[in-house]
């Protein structure tokens, strides 16, 4: 979305942060419905970071897909089992959560050393340099469109054939 | 600039979702924390997309090709779990030894 800079900058802020406390809230809440919610919290705010980067297709099937099925799915999953046993065994900090935390902070310090280290811009203009000057007349979706029914023919195919079975696996291994 | 940002908020979260995933006793929490690898996944191909192929939005198939994969792996996964639930009466990973007797 074209907006104004300090907009754009406020609303990544807000998008950000709400990011990182549903992150934390996925991990560290002890019930699992609240974890849910905060999952809920996560793929919105990742929803509404797709339309700030001019991408409202995916924005679209984010929501539709990730919010109104699988987020569902999985409050559903949760009041389904439940919730007494959560509470019993709630277990504090131990030596392998400690060691877990360690690799994963270490991981996340060399990512961030690799992202600032790399030099973007000089990937941005050796990409525009030989990409052909095509003025995009028809939207985002429609050239999805074209693109998947296209180039990405198989694939396509191949995906919704993968969703069948996996649907119909998942009936024939829940209901018994 | 703002791709930094967006990689660093991306890596964040690949990061705290392979430590859920690995702490958690909980099946579902274990789930939960998958989606959000895959979603820093997408956040990563949206980004590239929009940033290094513009007019061509070919990381924006693929993020959706990942969000399909991600809806057949949550009903696979929760079917199992509610399948391994009503043997066990319990969603704890260290007691789902099935295939032990």
């Amino acid at each position: 979305m074209d907006l104004s800079e300090p907009i754009h900058d406020f609303l990544l802020v807000f998008l950000g942060s709400g990011l990182i406390l549903g992150g934390l809230g996925v991990v560290l809440l002890p019930n699992p419905i609240y974890s849910a919610f905060s999952l809920g919290l996560v793929l919105f705010c990742t929803s509404l970071f797709y339309i700030l980067s001019n991408s409202y297709f995916v924005a679209a099937a984010q929501l539709l897909i990730y919010v109104g099925a699988i987020n569902v799915l999985i409050i559903f999953a949760v009041m389904f089992m439940n919730g007494s046993e959560y509470y019993k065994d709630f277990h504090l900090w131990t030596v392998g959560d400690g060691i877990t935390s360690m690799v994963c902070i270490s991981l996340f310090i060399s990512l961030i050393t690799t992202i600032s280290d790399t030099s973007w811009y000089g990937i941005i203009w050796t990409t525009r340099s030989n990409q052909i000057i095509e003025q995009d007349f028809i939207s985002n979706s429609q050239q999805i469109g074209i693109h998947l029914s296209t180039d990405f023919f198989l694939p396509f195919e191949l995906i919704s054939i993968i969703l069948l079975v996996a649907l119909i696996g998942a009936i024939a291994v829940a209901r018994q | 600039m703002i791709l930094k940002h967006v990689l660093v908020l991306s890596a964040y979260l690949f990061c705290i979702g392979i430590y859920g995933l690995i702490t958690s006793r909980n099946m579902v929490r274990a789930l939960m924390c998958l989606e959000l690898i895959l979603n820093a996944v997408n956040i990563n191909f949206v980004t590239f997309s929009a940033f290094f192929d513009n007019p061509q939005l070919k990381g924006d198939i693929f993020s959706i090709f990942v969000v399909a994969i991600a809806a057949a792996e949550a009903a696979i996964g929760l079917a199992i779990v509610s399948s391994i639930y009503r043997n066990r009466k319990s969603t704890h990973i260290n007691q789902s030894n099935l295939l032990n007797n």
